[in-house]
């Protein structure tokens, strides 16, 4: 895709996305803070989609959107939870999530800054800037550094070349994703396949014990 | 006109335009078909209902003649004219023929009027919207459930694709390289239709016909997932217009019965397609909320289910909703064991070789006959079987399917790696 309109589409979902997730928080009826939820979760699928990661974006809107929210949704109706009552301001809870918050978003950003483009001005931001110069032909705009198309690899645990640059490689989105779950990979997928049966059976069993009451 | 054929050319010449122009083109058609098979798959459940319940069903709904002269014709009726012009005694063989066929009251349609004046109907009634109902959610729900098995439809491959002077049209609205998994997502976004519409109904009925949707829904996307892995492992891709292209030169998935589709291996690997497209089905049936699985909306227990406080055209819409999904679910299933578009037999290359846009139009008309073959069987499905009793229908899936369609996969892949 043209590089202007991929960033131009690319800062329009993550506004769209930010504004939803927002409303998750702010919104006080239940109900709309979890439909506020499955919109941030279809525009993050709209961002993979433009990045060219299809299955990653499609993955996104059946796991999330289409199964965990709906649960959500259900047991939001299910208890009949009531609107929220007038929030309650506790030091403890602002500084652990604070500290939470934090820590999230320095593990995003260090992964973020290990991506190609990141620290030498490939930025999407910058690769709209230059593609709009280049139209206008306005030579008093500064120019980065241009993109070069076909040949930017990702480093290799990142998945080899970045399908949204290397448009003849699109088709090999799941592939790409599969071979590096079951090779790389593997070991941690493993571990968090056992983690997430412990919890299905930790859940089951304390499904039946509350029956037997 | 010369100026005018030199400007369609450029503007067909641009990529940008030619791509946006074909696009636009196909999504006409491909959304008028749905409509139009959404109230033809009306019709035939009625009739069908009617042939397999031994009554007539709507048959009678035609275009009376005293239409005519209503409308200030003069001929008092149209049958004998025609009778004397074609020359034939008014009391023969034919002329009795045609009065025992009720030629001369009315132009036959079949009763296929009858779904556009229930549409009619539902469009003159009284729109009520109770006062104790949620109002936004309340409305937003049919949109909801109306919406997605159109989007849906944008990745199924209607026929080939046509090599022109301008460059190729893939005759698939959206030729994605995750075909399944984009059916699969958006029609799993419909459930938040029926559970906001039960929700939002703010009454009792209707608020458990939506837990029940939202459950069910839930399960069988995971049943249905897990049972088409085994043919996507069989053609190795995700893109559907590829399958159906694999399934045309080797043969259907049901069917293999032509080219590669020979070998010991692929005779083989049907029994394994065939569990998948068993289950596949119900599952389409369950996901389309058919009377075998209609737990949300299961007129015995729930009165009405999630739509009860639905009327005018927001039920319609539900109604619409409905039959648009059992159309998309049909489509699916004839594109992934039924061969899609394919002619089958080798046909679609020697018509393909003798002129691209007939083999387009021939697999367009093959694939829309499937359709309704299909469209047929789920109709025929729902007036032979009772409804389930609800705990049966989640056994069925999580006791059942899911186990099955896991050893499914293990039984494909122990014939793919072992059998050559």
């Amino acid at each position: 895709m043209n590089p202007a309109i991929s960033s131009l589409l690319f800062y329009i979902f993550a506004l769209a996305a930010l504004v939803s997730a927002i409303g998750v928080v702010s919104l006080r009826n239940p109900v709309s803070s979890a439909l506020s939820l499955a919109l941030c979760f279809g525009f993050v699928a709209a961002i993979f989609f433009n990045m060219g990661a299809t299955f990653l974006g499609i993955t996104q809107i059946i796991v999330y959107a289409g199964a965990i929210l709906v649960l959500f949704l259900f047991i939001i109706m299910m208890l009949d939870v009531k609107n929220e009552e007038h929030a309650t301001g506790n030091l403890g809870y602002a500084v652990v999530g604070v500290i939470v918050a934090g820590m999230l978003a320095g593990m995003i950003s260090s992964a973020s800054l290990q991506l190609p483009g990141a620290t030498d001005g490939r930025c999407p931001w910058h690769a709209f800037t230059d593609a709009f110069c280049e139209q206008l032909s306005v030579d008093s705009c500064s120019k980065g550094n241009p993109v070069p198309q076909g040949d930017i690899q990702a480093p290799a645990p990142y998945g080899g070349s970045l399908p949204a640059l290397n448009p003849e490689e699109q088709g090999s989105d799941a592939k790409l994703l599969g071979e590096n779950l079951f090779s790389y990979y593997n070991l941690t997928f493993v571990i968090l396949g056992f983690a997430l049966l412990a919890g299905c059976v930790g859940a089951v069993s304390i499904g039946r014990r509350l029956r037997r009451d | 006109m010369e100026n005018l054929l030199k400007w369609c050319t450029d503007v067909l010449s641009n990529p940008t335009w030619f791509y946006l122009l074909t696009t636009i083109a196909k999504l006409v058609v491909v959304f008028a078909v749905i409509l139009a098979f959404v109230v033809l798959s009306v019709w035939i459940e009625r009739r069908v209902a009617g042939w397999i319940q031994d009554r007539p069903g709507p048959n009678r709904a035609g275009l009376p003649l005293f239409l005519l002269q209503r409308f200030g014709s003069k001929e008092e009726q149209p049958l004998k004219n025609l009778l004397r012009f074609l020359g034939c005694p008014p009391d023969g063989v034919i002329a009795r023929l045609c009065r025992w066929l009720r030629f001369d009251r009315e132009i036959p349609t079949f009763g296929l009027v009858q779904p556009c004046l229930d549409g009619g109907k539902l469009f003159l009634k009284q729109e009520i919207t109770p006062s104790y109902v949620r109002k936004f959610y309340f409305i937003l729900a049919p949109m909801l459930v109306l919406g997605p098995p159109l989007v849906s439809a944008a990745v199924i491959p209607f026929a080939s694709w046509v090599q022109t002077p301008f460059g190729e049209i893939n005759m698939c609205i959206a030729n994605l390289n995750i075909g399944p998994l984009w059916i699969f997502a958006v029609s799993g976004l419909s459930v938040y239709g029926l559970t906001l519409a039960g929700w939002s109904s703010n009454s009792k009925y209707p608020f458990l016909g939506g837990l029940r949707a939202t459950a069910q829904l839930i399960s069988y996307e995971v049943a249905m997932g897990l049972s088409v892995i085994p043919l996507l492992m069989v053609f190795g891709t995700l893109n559907l217009q590829e399958i159906v292209h694999s399934q045309a030169e080797s043969g259907w998935t049901l069917l293999p019965l032509w080219g590669q589709g020979l070998s010991l291996q692929r005779w083989l690997l049907c029994i394994p397609m065939f569990i998948s497209f068993i289950m596949f089905a119900t599952c389409i049936f369950a996901e389309a909320n058919r009377t075998p699985f209609d737990m949300a909306e299961c007129e015995t227990d729930l009165v009405g289910g999630y739509h009860t406080e639905y009327s005018s055209m927001k039920f319609a819409s539900f109604f619409m909703g409905e039959y648009a999904a059992m159309v998309i679910g049909s489509a699916l299933v004839v594109t992934l064991f039924l061969g899609g578009w394919s002619i089958g037999f080798g046909a679609d290359a020697a018509l393909a070789s003798c002129s691209e846009w007939l083999a387009v139009a021939c697999q367009f008309v093959t694939f829309l006959i499937k359709l309704l073959a299909f469209i047929f069987f789920f109709v025929w499905v729902r007036w032979t079987l009772p409804r389930f009793r609800w705990d049966q229908v989640m056994k069925l899936c999580w006791l059942v399917f899911v186990e099955l369609a896991v050893l499914n996969i293990v039984l494909t892949a122990v014939i793919i790696y072992f059998i050559h």
